[in-house]
């Protein structure tokens, strides 16, 4: 009889044995991130320079949460690039419909963003 | 046992080492958190969309109470997501009475959190703002303040109903801790989002 | 591993109560069948309305018998009004959609035959699993429901385009009541959906049995499993855009609803919002939605292929491969349903691209199971005449998709008759020949008896003509310039076309019809039909291995299969029969092992 293949049997990856320290650590990164973006929200740029350095710290908090907090840095790589590739490709997917907000307000096509002005 | 007992698991011999090694009520919880992701990020997309197209786009909140309201909530939250960690690493460690703490005390926050909201919808309503209307201009503001804001409580009054149900079968032993760690999982996830949702609905409106 | 797990319990004993056993069931092949005979419910409610339209269509004027009982102010003295065209059109396109095209060939059969395909007692998650039956159950209620209130259903079609979607009962009617119970339906049907397909990934991913590795599992897997990971995060963005059209409704919000807008001389109370916006959203669930619904039929046809060709696909990889790329070209594409909407003319070049390359994998799915089919002895039966069929229908609707394609071109034909033939056959015609091949085909697993093969090929090659019938003049409709859900035709170059809408007509009566033959020999089969072996196609693959006609409560009685080999091993020299089961121990050399 022929053996069948593929049976491994592994512990589950994510273990949470980390030392208290490390989650500590990233906690406190994640609140002064999160620190910096109200610090932003009264910097002199303008909207859309606030916006960029938001979302640039918002995704910087994020990783942090998703990664450590959440575990998938202790998952396989797999699965790591099976989250993080569906779930961006999806959100990035949706990006779409930009130049039609930009049209709003002066209805013609190619409308560049108006970044200048503050709103 | 059977085979879904099997499947929570990591079952050796009997079925196909899962995909990713990553157990089936973890891996369901992951899908839903992309599928949540999708949600939100339309949601927020839809609010960018038209706050980007409106020509005046009204940016009322005040230092005092709003951002310093948020600040608070920001903190609860983000600290709640560190206690729920510590429950469910204790969970992992087989120390059930500091899980169980750890967990009550996650849920705790989430109320706090929950409450602060509610003080602070409270006091923008008494102020004119509804989902149809707002003193300052484009009546959108409201709608999608509310809205995804609503759409945010929501997963946490949620969160901290998962967090009580199953915290209590797991203090009552009916539960384990890869049941912490899915519900801790979805908690992190909730944070996750207010990461975004406080620059762009809160800090991107603030009075300058 | 001593935790008593809330969603295993079940698993020891089969329910012996009605309630557990029939309705509130666990049991994912009771659930399967639920979900087929709530496609059934919908393809006859969506088949009568469409009568109803075409008759509409050919006689303007006629009098169809008791129409007003349905409606009395959408059909006074029995003469459709233009308005209860349009609610009926809207109804007829929701319930084809969502209620037939999704929940047949991806709730129904995926839900009956993954878990056992990959050697599982069942999903990991069985109350997810009755509950997304529920919910689904209880959409289709909401949906139906709108006939009955206030001024009927909503008339906006199925995509509800805002601002008429959006603006309120002034827009027509059905846009009050009607158009928030469909908005809630459908953010329901998310809900449920959202659910079914945690449960066929996890199923997928973590159920499979020893041995099953993931190219080993058949191709309708496969299918069911890339269309799950479509539906997880496309409904996820349907279901906020329909609560946001809600809140237009119920809340005075103006999401979608631009200023300044005047409807019957009043200004409307909205401001501020995009009607591109909704469209955005809508159809960035809306193209998956199109791949939901004929993924998991291309999966079921090469699946039923091969087991009547004898010999495994020119290339098993390539066709999991190809509906992976529709996968994800799926998700950027969705712009050309929108290339007359006003959307930025740049954003349709951006959105041409990705359309033309997505005919590159359909066409390398095509073209493996026609060089496959070619030089095969096909046997030929009621199940590989459908899964032909599919072939046909896909091909027939696919090569107009090229010039909808482009937007030079999309421009003239857009909206108009031509659309409405191409996504017909490409899409529903096709998906629902797949699920006929996949009731044909495995009717004698489900119910222990076979159905009659005479009525069978009866039934398809009327069905086949008659289809064609339907949708091939439609794309000549489309080129002479008939713009669709117009209810009548009164311009001179309309007027000449009307014959062909009676012919039409005709053709859908007749088509509709034949169906009844297909229902006949669907029930008549369940219970005087021949005594079915237990594997009546000599297959491969494990709901075959089950060892009784329907497969026992736990699907193979106690015993834990193991798989040994790739899923298609047909035509296998030096053996006995001319293939081997995948959970047959016997050391084969593999014809076309894909490893």
């Amino acid at each position: 009889m022929v053996d069948a293949p593929d049976v491994l049997q592994t512990e589950p990856a994510a273990q949470y044995t980390d030392s208290l320290g490390k989650y500590i650590v990233i906690y406190l990164c994640i609140l002064a991130l999160a620190g910096v973006q109200f610090v932003f929200a009264y910097s002199g740029v303008h909207a859309g320079g606030r916006f960029a350095r938001m979302f640039l710290v918002a995704l910087a908090e994020g990783g942090l949460a998703l990664l450590f907090f959440m575990h998938l840095w202790a998952e396989k790589r797999g699965f790591l690039l099976f989250v993080l590739v569906f779930t961006g490709f999806v959100l990035a997917a949706m990006q779409y419909g930009w130049t039609d907000s930009n049209r709003m307000e002066r209805g013609v096509p190619n409308s560049q963003p108006q970044i200048g002005s503050v709103r | 046992m059977s085979q879904a007992d099997m499947a929570m698991h990591h079952p050796g011999g009997v079925m196909t080492e899962p995909a990713f090694a990553v157990p089936a009520r973890k891996m369901a919880i992951w899908l839903f958190i992309i599928a949540d992701a999708a949600t939100f990020a339309a949601c927020l997309v839809a609010y960018g969309f038209l706050r980007n197209g409106s020509p005046s786009w009204p940016t009322p909140f005040k230092f005092s109470p709003t951002v310093i309201n948020a600040m608070v909530m920001t903190f609860i939250l983000i600290t709640s997501s560190l206690t729920m960690l510590l429950g469910v690493r204790a969970g992992k460690a087989g120390d059930r009475a500091a899980a169980f703490r750890f967990t009550v005390i996650t849920a705790v926050a989430g109320i706090v959190f929950a409450l602060l909201h509610l003080r602070e919808w409270m006091g923008m309503i008494h102020e004119g703002v509804t989902l149809f209307h707002n003193p300052w201009g484009t009546a959108l503001f409201g709608a999608s303040f509310f809205s995804i804001t609503g759409l945010h409580l929501t997963h946490v009054v949620g969160g901290v109903v998962a967090l009580l149900v199953v915290g209590g079968r797991y203090k009552a032993g009916r539960m384990n801790a890869d049941h912490l760690e899915v519900v801790g999982l979805y908690w992190h996830f909730v944070d996750l989002v207010w990461m975004f949702v406080v620059p762009f609905v809160y800090l991107l409106n603030v009075a300058r | 591993m001593h935790d008593t797990s809330a969603h295993a319990v079940h698993q020891h004993a089969a329910p012996t109560s009605f309630i557990r056993k029939y309705v509130f069931s666990l049991d994912h092949k009771v659930i399967g069948k639920q979900y087929y005979g709530l496609a059934l419910l919908a393809v006859l409610t969506g088949m009568v309305l469409s009568w109803l339209m075409r008759l509409h269509l050919g006689w303007t004027d006629l009098k169809i018998p008791g129409l007003h009982l349905l409606s009395a102010s959408g059909a006074p003295g029995d003469v459709m009004t233009p308005e209860y065209y349009l609610q009926l059109m809207t109804m007829h396109g929701t319930i084809m959609v969502f209620f037939v095209l999704t929940t047949a060939p991806f709730a129904a059969f995926g839900n009956y035959f993954l878990p056992i395909q990959v050697g599982a007692e069942d999903m990991p998650f069985p109350r997810f699993n009755m509950m997304s039956f529920w919910v689904t159950f209880t959409a289709f209620l909401v949906l139906i429901s709108s006939f009955f209130f206030g001024d009927g259903p909503t008339l906006a079609g199925w995509t509800q385009y805002a601002p008429l979607s959006a603006v309120g009962a002034v827009a027509g009617p059905g846009q009050g009541t009607g158009e928030v119970l469909w908005a809630s339906s459908i953010a329901i049907f998310c809900v449920g959906q959202l659910l079914g397909s945690l449960n066929f990934i996890t199923t997928t991913l973590d159920m499979r049995t020893k041995g099953m590795s993931l190219w080993r599992l058949p191709l309708t897997a496969w299918g069911w499993f890339i269309t799950s990971v479509m539906g997880l995060t496309a409904f996820a963005v349907l279901m906020p855009a329909c609560i946001l059209l809600i809140l237009d409704h119920v809340a005075g919000t103006s999401f979608f609803v631009a200023s300044n807008l005047v409807l019957n001389d009043q200004l409307q109370p909205h401001s501020g919002g995009s009607t591109l916006l909704w469209q955005h959203l809508f159809w960035f669930f809306g193209h998956p939605e199109v791949y939901i619904a004929i993924v998991p039929g291309m999966g079921v046809v090469s699946h039923i292929l091969v087991a009547n060709m004898r010999r495994p696909m020119l290339s098993h990889r390539v066709i999991v491969y190809s509906m992976g790329a529709l996968a994800v070209l799926s998700y950027m594409v969705y712009g050309h349903h929108m290339f007359v909407s006003g959307m930025n003319p740049f954003s349709s070049l951006v959105f041409s691209f990705p359309t033309l390359v997505i005919t590159i994998p359909s066409t390398i799915l095509v073209l493996i199971w026609i060089g496959s089919l070619y030089g095969s002895k096909l046997r030929i039966n009621t199940a590989s005449l459908f899964a032909l069929g599919f072939i046909s229908m896909f091909i027939s609707g696919g090569v107009s998709g090229f010039f909808l394609a482009q937007p030079s071109i999309d421009i003239m034909l857009h909206a108009t008759y031509f659309v409405v033939g191409h996504f017909h056959l490409v899409m529903a015609v096709a998906a629902i020949f797949g699920i006929f091949a996949g009731t044909y085909f495995w009717y004698p697993k489900v119910t222990g008896r076979m159905m009659n093969e005479t009525l069978g090929k009866i039934h398809f090659w009327l069905t086949f003509v008659g289809a064609y019938c339907i949708f091939m003049p439609f794309h000549y409709l489309g080129i002479a310039g008939n713009v669709r859900r117009y209810q009548a035709f009164v311009d001179d170059y309309l007027v000449r076309l009307i014959p062909l809408h009676r012919f039409i007509t005709v053709a859908a009566l007749c088509t509709g019809a034949v169906q009844l033959i297909f229902l006949y020999n669907l029930f008549y089969s369940r219970f005087r039909g021949e005594e079915a072996p237990l594997n009546p196609w000599q297959a491969t693959s494990l709901e075959w291995s089950t060892p009784s006609s329907p497969p026992p409560f736990d699907n193979f009685g106690g015993r834990h299969v193991v798989v040994y080999h790739d899923p298609y091993q047909y035509g296998i020299e030096g053996s006995t029969d001319d293939y081997v089961m995948q959970d047959s121990p016997a050391q084969i050399q593999s014809v076309r092992d894909e490893k």
